[in-house]
């Protein structure tokens, strides 16, 4: 009942504001109402031209080529694409020449259907041609940079696959260097994104599923699983949000993150998303889906689960003990970077007592003649280091440096020459900064819990950092990303899940997969995979 | 209509109850002056009671298996009846919760803040526990992990740094204290511990599967005391007589670890966990006070009830104990006696009531 | 829209509480903090009244001080220290009221020492120890100490090496283990040993040695209470024979004679255990002490790798150990202070007959039947196997 009233109430508003503007702006209206109903093509080729012309406008990339052909001359035809998205090169060649200087093989001039299908089964040397009849078809074709043939006397149009645009070649993505592993990153481009996909997992089991979604931009977001891996149920979930989506513009896969994520009031983020084809395939041999976004290079995978924060490529591609060791560095950052202004300023004004006695001179020392209060100060230098760190990313980069290290220096250390700030406080904010690109992908949720224990701790010290601790703890709780809980396997516990969340097993000990995403088809490899010399056993049979 | 929509697996069952009777370390500081060494004695024979205690809840849960306590109680008792009987179950499980809350007042204020009212610190810690029992019982359930594994590394690891300090001969001589003040003491960690294990009975239909329960419930009761025995006997082998003197041993023995200058005042771990468990019980606590009402008013949600009862549990506790001196003397020599009616008379009673009407039906 | 609005209302509401109200109450900034390092406590010369000398720590000045420009200037004030006395009735109430001499907050959690003046110690120290222990600042392993003299001098002795003087005597607590002559006891301790029937409660005895500038801090001895009052005290050789009894051992030199020539033995690892028994209603004690030891320095003209040779220092070893214990045990029970704990021993392990002897305790102790039995081994005999002096006496 009052869900209901809840919908009831914020949808009035909604039409209310909507209305508001169109009956100011009635004008307005009117080419959305034109787009909706279907338009077929005539069998005149000006009007068919004219009708065109009607939906694209004068733009001043429109390309329209009309031209004669057949045995003599007889054919009125017309080419339309737009310069810049299309391969100039294989209309020229694969097109135009073929249609100009070769005669249509048994051409029947009384029936003008079997030109066009002459021309596509003879001529054209382009690999993907579809038959269109309606215009929005047409249009919509044209506008993603394929060849529009148009000719006389038939009411169906060629629509000639000869997309190519300029894109970005393939480097290294920037966002998550490795040491080790493979240095290809994805592109802006949708095709050689789901291509580097595809060149990883060679199954015909990996589905890409794709979908329009922005009613202006006509983005293609498309969905990477394996069938009989992933879960049909959560497939049909991600379709559903995608499919509800109804929005004019989807830029970047962000913005599909932001529609389709399930607790949009969180600061932790319930999807993840990664610039390496190798992460992704792994994440989707796991039996997570990946929805890519035409025009971004970022991936989106779901589910999420919070650990996975903390997995990095790299873990698995060097040998199990040392990847351990740093996934545990990584917790231990993570820790360092909320709690360690928190930590700071709670052991200063409250907890004295549990500062190590020789520290404690030093601290105090430091801290004599400071006009400040602890908290002020490290609320103060949190907001430096985030401008500071802005600025940083925001500049041309070799400015960028230049000035994130003399800001940094200039300010710390000048500010504690001055009194303002005590040493140690500056040493806590410095080692925080460091700790929080530790794990790239819970900086920003980072930045805000630490915000908010540093205060915690200003006001009731070790009990308030405790009570957000466990408060955390109960909003990751209760988090699920796309019906996976959020904090698995650890909490709902699932022991075999446990062998790649603290430590990352031998590659040979993890037998399954995770089982709160890819419980599916748990089966990953065989069981006795371990590797090692041949036992006595083997070399006497041999 | 079910009021909880969650489920939790016999595994999260059996952590919320050892969490749940791990929490008791702090209150167990009642027992030590009376039974001085020999309190680990003590809680050893309150877990072989508590056990028995508890086989008789399950019986009762297992004859209604989906029910929770108060609507067992209204099958058992008519309903009329039984909602008398559930009122005075609530009425147990919210002074329990007043208590605990004051627990959580005392603690912070003794040990970390000395001069903040109390009244705040409750009000923090409800408004957190009121966050918890919104998101269910499943929440809660997960919690509990992360509270067993941090609570048990703290007594593992302060156990095994204490070891250089402990004296054997504190525990001796054996059975010194008179059998009666064993009992008393033994009673008093019943009171305070293990027989509130009773309040699981609001808990144990959500599991998913009901088989188990025993199985689940007797396990998790070994872990909370085990875990229980081990502090004891840490506290007792490192502070030897003082542990009878002081006010929260656990804390006072972790202090003298010292190794190396190095490794030490690790105190704040055990602060650390005790608000952890507080937390876990007190919200299990507030959340089946706030079910059980729902369930005898009938409403279809309890959500509603989540803030008025915590402002309410609030409330009586800063009635109720004025000092903390007050709530020592109280748990030693007044509270122990009637409670035995709700967790020794009445489920017995119950279930003797359904053997003899051979319910359920 | 309208959970937003609920989620803002919650958000704001915490924000709120926490800001305005919480903790506030408890807040200190460190510079706010006067931080005890040390406390000593006498009684007034002239009235009955306490005397409390707390040494706080001047935090600026602790980065710039050495303790030789400390040395320059006038006792009390000068330094990285400060020293300041008060007296009133009780611990509590002169602690508050330092409030009128000293503009920051006493803070006692990083307090080290707690040294008894002598007269006070003869007077009884169970109430003054009571806000030690209750109150949540103070900690448990705080070192307890008994002065030669007054407490309040103690703290003006200026150290050589360290910057305050409370820092000085705890590094010295520390260090005492390498010659086991003085028994460290910290509070906890203290104060179980306070809490039982009979055992007495001991502390280290410093003293002041010198004059002026020149003064020192030196460590002698075992003040010995009987229930919270001193007593009487232990010289360097009966504190290593009580620290026997009590396993408390941990290193140390054992100088014997042999043939005119001190042989220097050190103690590598040293075990006591005390063991009771009742023979017709009378208790009855037997201490075994196990100890393992090198040879550090010996002029003895003997071959070590002769089995005889080991076999006589050994003996010798086991002899001067258990003289040791002996004089300690003498004391005591001239003092009849059970500093060794026997009556707990016998409480422990036979609780039935202890009932009867307890309220006779005073009675027995003086009169107690002890067996002692040292077994003593020396393990190596360091880098040489003979000593110099034996080729130049060939």
């Amino acid at each position: 009942m009052g869900v209901m009233l809840r919908y009831l109430t914020s949808k009035l508003k909604y039409l209310k504001l909507v209305n508001q503007y169109y009956a100011t702006n009635q004008k307005n209206q009117a080419p959305s109402q034109d787009e909706k109903t279907p338009t077929s093509l005539t069998q005149n080729l000006t009007t068919n031209l004219e009708i065109l012309n009607g939906f694209i406008g004068n733009n001043f990339d429109l390309v329209i080529r009309k031209f004669t052909f057949g045995e003599h001359r007889q054919t009125n035809a017309a080419l339309v694409y737009l310069n810049g998205m299309t391969d100039q090169t294989m209309i020229n060649e694969s097109i135009l020449k073929p249609l100009l200087f070769e005669s249509v093989p048994n051409s029947n001039p009384a029936s003008n259907h079997s030109v066009i299908e002459m021309i596509t089964m003879t001529m054209l040397s382009v690999a993907e041609i579809k038959k269109r009849t309606l215009i929005q078809d047409i249009v919509e074709g044209y506008l993603s940079g394929e060849t529009i043939l148009l000719v006389d006397g038939s009411p169906e149009a060629l629509v000639i696959m000869t997309s190519d645009w300029k894109s970005r070649s393939i480097t290294d993505p920037k966002t998550e260097s490795v040491v080790r592993g493979p240095r290809e990153g994805f592109i802006e481009n949708l095709l050689t994104n789901t291509t580097l996909i595809r060149r990883k997992i060679k199954s015909s089991d990996l589905v890409f599923e794709s979908m329009k979604i922005g009613e202006r931009t006509k983005t293609t977001v498309c969905i990477a699983y394996i069938k009989d891996i992933a879960n049909p149920l959560l497939i049909e979930e991600i379709k559903r949000r995608l499919k509800d989506i109804k929005t004019d513009s989807i830029l970047e896969s962000g913005i599909v993150e932001q529609y389709i994520e399930d607790a949009p009031f969180s600061i932790f983020s319930t999807i993840a998303n990664t610039e390496k084809p190798d992460l992704a395939a792994a994440k989707i041999l796991e039996g997570r889906a990946a929805i890519l976004v035409d025009g971004t290079p970022f991936v989106l995978t779901v589910p999420m689960v919070f650990i996975e924060s903390f997995q990095s490529s790299e873990d698995y591609y060097s040998r199990p003990y040392f990847a351990s060791i740093i996934r545990m560095f990584r917790y231990l950052a993570y820790m360092l970077s909320i709690l360690a202004p928190a930590t700071y300023v709670a052991l200063t004004t409250y907890h004295q007592e549990l500062i190590p006695t020789a520290l404690l001179f030093s601290m105090s020392a430091a801290q004599e003649g400071v006009p400040f209060p602890v908290l002020v100060e490290a609320l103060g230098m949190g907001v430096i280091f985030e401008i500071l760190r802005e600025a940083g990313v925001r500049l041309p980069r070799p400015v960028g440096q230049a000035v994130s290290i003399v800001g940094a220096l200039v300010i710390g250390e000048s500010a504690v020459s001055a009194g303002l700030i005590g040493a140690p406080m500056v040493i806590v904010v410095a080692l925080t900064a460091i700790a929080s690109f530790v794990v790239p992908a819970q900086t920003d949720s980072g930045g805000i819990l630490r915000a908010i224990f540093t205060v915690l701790a200003g006001f009731s010290g070790g009990f308030g950092i405790m009570v957000g601790l466990i408060g955390v703890s109960i909003h990751l709780a209760s988090l699920r990303s796309f019906g996976t809980p959020y904090l698995s396997p650890l909490a709902p516990l699932s022991v075999p899940d446990l062998k790649d969340t603290f430590i990352r097993a031998p590659l040979w000990a993890m037998i399954t997969r995770p089982r709160t995403i890819g419980w599916h088809d748990p089966k990953r490899q065989e069981f006795r995979l371990k590797p090692g010399p041949p036992s006595e056993e083997d070399a006497s049979s041999n | 209509m079910k009021l909880e929509k969650g489920e939790i697996s016999s595994s999260q069952l059996m952590l919320l109850v050892g969490s749940f009777l791990q929490g008791g370390l702090l209150s167990l500081s009642f027992a030590y002056a009376i039974s001085r060494q020999d309190t680990w004695l003590a809680v050893l024979a309150a877990l072989f009671i508590g056990l028995l205690f508890a086989l008789v809840y399950i019986a009762l849960a297992n004859r209604f298996p989906g029910k929770t306590l108060m609507q067992i109680n209204d099958l058992i008792f008519g309903p009329f009846l039984g909602k008398l009987v559930s009122i005075q179950y609530l009425y147990l499980f919210i002074s329990s919760l007043s208590v605990y809350l004051w627990f959580i007042g005392d603690f912070v204020l003794t040990y970390l803040m000395p001069e903040t009212p109390i009244i705040l610190i409750m009000i923090m810690f409800s408004l957190l526990c009121a966050y918890a029992v919104r998101q269910g019982i499943e929440v809660i359930a997960r919690i509990c992990f992360i509270a067993i594994i941090v609570t048990s590394l703290v007594i593992l690891i302060t156990f095994a740094l204490l070891i250089k300090d402990m004296k054997y001969t504190y525990f001796l001589p054996i059975f010194e204290v008179p059998i009666g003040e064993l009992i008393q003491s033994t009673h008093i960690i019943m009171h305070v511990s293990f027989s509130e294990v009773l309040v699981f009975l609001m808990v144990i239909p959500y599991m998913n599967k009901p088989k188990q329960t025993k199985k689940s419930v007797l396990l998790g009761m070994l872990i909370g005391g085990l875990g229980l025995l081990t502090a004891t006997i840490r506290n007792i082998a490192a502070l030897g007589p003082l542990s009878a003197i002081v006010t929260s041993p656990s804390l006072e023995s972790v202090r003298l670890i010292d190794i190396g200058k190095v490794i030490t005042r690790l105190e704040v771990l055990v602060a650390m966990a005790q608000i952890l468990l507080l937390f876990i019980i007190t919200s299990v606590l507030y959340y089946a006070v706030v079910l059980g009402i729902a369930q005898i008013t009938k409403l279809r949600s309890y959500k509603p009830l989540v803030l008025p009862i915590g402002i309410f549990a609030i409330t009586l506790s800063l009635i109720s104990y004025e000092s903390s001196m007050q709530l020592r003397y109280s748990t030693r020599y007044i509270t122990p006696i009637f409670t035995v009616w709700f967790y020794f008379i009445l489920p017995l009673l119950s279930l003797l009531v359904a053997k003899l009407r051979k319910l359920p039906k | 829209m309208k959970h937003l609005n609920k989620l803002v209302t919650t958000l704001l509401i915490f924000i709120l509480l926490t800001l305005g109200t919480t903790g506030c109450w408890n807040r200190r900034e460190l510079p706010s903090l006067a931080i005890v390092l040390g406390v000593g406590l006498d009684k007034m010369e002239d009235s009955d009244q306490l005397e409390m000398t707390t040494q706080i720590i001047k935090t600026s000045e602790l980065k710039a001080s050495t303790p030789e420009e400390s040395g320059a200037g006038g006792s009390g004030g000068a330094g990285a220290y400060w020293n300041v006395r008060n007296s009133g009735e009780t611990v509590f109430s002169t602690t508050r009221d330092f409030t009128h001499k000293v503009s920051r907050k006493l803070y006692f959690p990083h307090n080290q020492l707690i040294i008894f003046g002598s007269s006070l110690a003869e007077q009884g120290v169970q109430e003054h120890l009571d806000f030690f222990l209750r109150d949540q600042e103070t900690r448990l392993e705080v070192f307890v100490l008994v002065a030669d003299d007054r407490a309040s001098d103690i703290f003006d002795v200026k150290p050589r090496l360290e910057k305050v003087p409370s820092m000085k005597i705890a590094e010295l607590m520390d260090a005492q283990a390498a010659n086991s002559t003085t028994s460290i006891v910290r509070l906890n301790q203290f104060a179980t040993r306070l809490m039982s029937d009979t055992t007495a409660p001991i502390a280290p005895i410093i003293e002041v040695l010198g004059k002026g500038n020149e003064r020192e801090l030196s460590v002698k001895g075992t003040a010995v209470f009987k229930e919270d009052k001193l007593i009487g005290q232990l010289n360097k050789v009966e504190t290593r024979g009580l620290l026997w009894v009590i396993d408390r051992i941990k290193s140390g030199i054992i100088d014997v004679n042999c043939r005119d020539t001190i042989v220097s033995l050190e103690i590598i690892r040293a075990q006591g255990k005390i063991s009771s028994e009742i023979i017709d209603g009378q208790p009855y004690i037997k201490i075994e002490i196990k100890e393992d030891g090198n040879i550090a320095s010996q002029c003895c003209p003997i071959d070590l790798v002769s089995p005889n040779a080991v076999a006589e220092l050994e003996e010798l070893q086991a002899e001067a150990i258990k003289a040791e214990i002996q004089a300690a045990l003498r004391k005591a029970q001239k003092l009849n202070a059970d500093i060794f704990g026997f009556g707990d021993i016998i409480h422990q392990r036979h609780p039935k007959e202890w009932q009867e002897l307890k309220d006779d305790w005073d009675e027995i102790f003086p009169d107690l039947d002890v067996e002692i039995i040292v077994e003593a081994k020396l393990r190596r005999s360091g880098s040489l196997g003979q000593p110099v002096v034996l080729d130049k006496e060939q």
